[in-house]
């Protein structure tokens, strides 16, 4: 498609309009999208696990506390200002349960917690954040309208 | 960590694949009443963010089988085929023409469990025997959803990433086509326990 720009798994990518980003197939995952309402620009990232402090290496776009880090550096060389940033996160799904067995840390709750925090940190504002739930997610984010339209297998699709 | 794999261990690991498929062939074969073949598997050791090059697009939705492996090299075994796959091999198990719901017919899902779990099974048997290490399945889990949500929530669970993903690519065709994919995650250290107890 056209003007569409496809983030990876542990990928982050950055957009003018009327460029839009897309990631597919959210599980546990989060896609964070930050946009700049004036400059019509924008990113996403496509983070995996909430921290890379520990003996977790690799990848730094894996991480949220990283990735997020990486994301903003790329938006701030685009001329945006920090206080101008709104975020929209999606994901962070619980797609399995084992009966009998409970789930001591869920990891799509996990995620959704370290990622709004690291926002919080940034000063970035939250404006949507559509978390949890057993069911997988496809993100398409317009950067210039701040427009999230997700699309889920079945349930349903909406523009947030 | 890190595994670093070798063209001799992929080649070991691609024929326990073929004895895995064959005898998950020959399982699905008796339970389905019908002639399922395989094809000879291709075999890839990858870190998990690019499994994207080999299950294509990760919104696809599949039905996705999910069994813990517990005992001296634990890890998880996961087996996924398309929505019209599960909806043939449920039709043929439960004896019916009926169109079924495999998203929300609790039956469906039920024996679509039971599918992936002799499936697993069949995977897990193969390793064992090359082995000699006993690896047993746990109670199995289903979502049939979007394959790239099932499999990172699989991979992520416990927060911790392997790099390595061992994928077994098995094509199971039969009339009409059947085809579904096997994946081994191994526990940190597990790889390196099965290779080493076959010799390799």
């Amino acid at each position: 498609m056209n003007g569409v720009i496809s983030v990876g798994m542990a990928d982050y990518k950055t957009a003018r309009s009327p460029e839009i980003l897309l990631t597919a197939g959210l599980g546990s995952c989060i896609g964070i999208c930050i946009h700049d309402p004036f400059l019509k620009v924008g990113g996403m990232a496509h983070i995996m696990l909430p921290t890379a402090t520990g003996s977790l290496g690799g990848n730094p776009a894996k991480y949220a506390d990283t990735a997020l880090e990486l994301l903003l550096q790329e938006i701030a060389s685009m001329g945006t200002n920090k206080s101008r940033l709104r975020a929209k996160i999606a994901g962070g799904a619980q797609m399995f349960s084992f009966p009998g067995r409970p789930q001591v840390l869920k990891i799509g709750d996990r995620n959704a917690e370290a990622v709004a925090q690291e926002l919080k940190k940034h000063g970035i504002t939250l404006l949507v954040s559509d978390v949890g739930g057993s069911f997988g997610r496809t993100i398409h984010f317009d950067v210039g309208t701040g427009e999230l339209r997700i699309r889920t297998i079945n349930h349903g699709e909406k523009v947030v | 960590m890190k595994v670093e794999i070798t063209q001799f261990q992929l080649d070991a690991l691609r024929e326990i694949g073929n004895i895995g498929s064959g005898n998950a062939a020959t399982a699905l074969s008796t339970l389905l009443q019908r002639r399922i073949d395989m094809s000879v598997p291709k075999v890839w050791a990858i870190p998990f963010e690019q499994i994207a090059d080999i299950i294509g697009h990760l919104d696809t939705p599949q039905a996705t089988i999910y069994v813990k492996v517990e005992g001296e090299a634990p890890g998880k075994a996961v087996f996924y085929f398309p929505v019209e796959s599960a909806e043939v091999v449920v039709q043929a198990l439960l004896g019916t023409d009926k169109p079924m719901d495999v998203y929300t017919d609790e039956m469906a899902q039920s024996a679509l469990k039971e599918v992936g779990n002799i499936l697993v099974s069949s995977f897990l048997i193969a390793l064992t025997q090359f082995s000699g290490i006993p690896l047993q399945p746990s109670v199995p889990a289903l979502a049939v959803d979007m394959i790239g949500a099932s499999l990172d929530a699989i991979f992520l669970e416990e927060g911790m990433l392997e790099d390595t993903v061992l994928f077994i690519d098995t094509q199971l065709t039969g009339i009409p086509k059947i085809e579904g994919k096997f994946i081994f995650l191994p526990d940190d250290g597990s790889l390196e326990k099965l290779l080493g107890a076959m010799g390799l």
